[in-house]
């Protein structure tokens, strides 16, 4: 998180394509997997989105993402695997532990669309810039004070965590234990936390007033900084994405 | 000044300013508490703490925008929890507007609440997401004995949900609490509605 986020600047086809579309394209391909529970359709839906990876130059990138959630995904293979209620088939037994059929195929298709949804939300995260897709909301009628919100979050983080730092060795100069027993941890919590707290909800007084001396709070129209909007294909991929998601559903109802 | 209620979609800019802070409060905090291995996540301080100060609407967008911006820097899998975190935000600043914080002792109640309802919004998530566990060891370890003695799957997960919740929450609206409580007048009026002195 200190670098802000996990954009790549890259000269990709998947670069070129607007912010809406990608998020849209996030919401259909997790969609999908979660609407139709078959293995073979959910692996093309994770397949394709490797693809969108490799086309936008950032198919690398994606294992530490997947790394961040891969506790959970182990859990899912060890506790449908082993647990799940309806283990009836035995599939094969690996030093006399019993392995299942159903709770692993049950598990494989979880795993299958966690691992989609990671990768869907890389393709928009690793592709996108987040002032680029915060100016296309606001485009589209987004609250220009809620873009505010979101973009300076990114900007404040890594200020907090320079302060924090300091807070930190001051406190430890002045022979606060960080280590020890559980007590001692959970009684070096507060003072550690307390003045970074106050520090930044005191920031937030000077920057709302620096906001409203520049016309925060102003109602007319806003204008943009960059007036045009260089991204291509939107509307074909939108068009496209509804399409599917509507023969999805067709499908999931009719068969 | 006129009074405004808790739910006014009015925004002061100084409470708006508040959101980007609350959200880096949440982040230390997880920070601080994997720092010193402490066993919960603390990951809802700021937004707690925003609720406590500037109402439910604002505590609700700081835990929503908290987890999208999550999503974007952290780990995408966060994004599922936006609900979770904006109910916390909601109830935590209904609550303290109809006095749950006057003491130590309402403030665990209030903590005990936020995290039985957390528990409960995050059951459906977890169940419909990934077969109902939620990637903390202890809690997915009953889960999985749970689930292993034919127990319904819905009543596993909660029970998943529910420990490992609960104490976080809390843990959480205490330090929150004690912090609030700690704040300096001058801080603490520039977000209260109620007060009648004029707003920045």
């Amino acid at each position: 998180m200190k670098n802000g986020t996990f954009y790549l600047e890259k000269d990709s086809i998947v670069h070129d394509v607007d912010p809406l579309s990608k998020l849209l394209f996030v919401f259909v391909s997790v969609g999908v997997t979660y609407i139709v529970s078959d293995h073979s359709f959910v692996l093309g839906v994770f397949a394709f989105t490797l693809l969108l990876l490799l086309l936008g130059k950032v198919l690398r990138y994606i294992l530490p993402i997947i790394g961040l959630s891969i506790v959970l995904i182990f859990s899912i293979i060890i506790v449908q695997g082993f647990f799940h209620p309806d283990r009836s088939t035995l599939w094969f037994t690996i030093v006399s532990v019993p392995i299942y059929k159903e709770g692993f195929s049950y598990a494989l298709l979880l795993t299958l669309r966690v691992l989609n949804m990671v990768c869907a939300f890389g393709v928009l995260i690793l592709t996108t810039k987040p002032d680029d897709l915060v100016q296309s909301l606001i485009r589209k009628g987004m609250s220009p004070k809620i873009g505010y919100v979101l973009l300076s979050v990114l900007q404040i983080l890594p200020q907090m965590l320079a302060v924090t730092g300091k807070i930190t060795d001051a406190q430890r100069s002045r022979g606060m234990e960080t280590e020890g027993g559980l007590i001692t941890r959970v009684k070096s919590f507060i003072p550690l936390l307390t003045p970074v707290v106050l520090n930044s909800i005191n920031d937030t007084r000077d920057r709302s007033i620096a906001l409203e001396i520049r016309g925060f709070n102003s109602t007319s129209e806003r204008t943009f900084l960059h007036e045009t909007n260089h991204f291509k294909y939107g509307f074909v991929i939108k068009i496209l994405l509804a399409a599917s998601l509507a023969a999805v559903i067709t499908w999931r109802i009719f068969l | 000044m006129r009074k405004q209620s808790m739910w006014s979609l009015k925004f002061s800019t100084a409470a708006l300013v508040l959101i980007p802070a609350a959200i880096g409060i949440n982040y230390l905090g997880k920070l601080f508490a994997e720092l010193l291995r402490l066993p919960l996540w603390l990951d809802s301080i700021g937004t707690v703490l925003s609720s406590m100060l500037a109402g439910p609407i604002i505590g609700a967008l700081t835990g929503i925008i908290n987890n999208i911006i999550y999503g974007f820097t952290a780990s995408p899998v966060s994004f599922v929890y936006a609900i979770t975190s904006g109910v916390i935000g909601l109830v935590v600043g209904i609550m303290a507007y109809k006095g749950w914080i006057a003491s130590i002792g309402k403030a665990l109640v209030l903590g005990l609440v936020v995290g039985v309802i957390a528990a409960t919004v995050s059951t459906p998530l977890n169940i419909l997401f990934w077969g109902g566990q939620t990637g903390n060891i202890w809690g997915d370890a009953l889960f999985a004995t749970m689930i292993a003695h034919d127990m319904p799957q819905w009543l596993a997960s909660f029970a998943d949900s529910l420990v490992v919740d609960v104490p976080d929450k809390i843990a959480t609206v205490l330090v929150g609490f004690l912090i609030f409580k700690n704040l300096p007048k001058n801080l603490t009026r520039m977000y209260d509605s109620r007060s009648e002195i004029d707003r920045l």
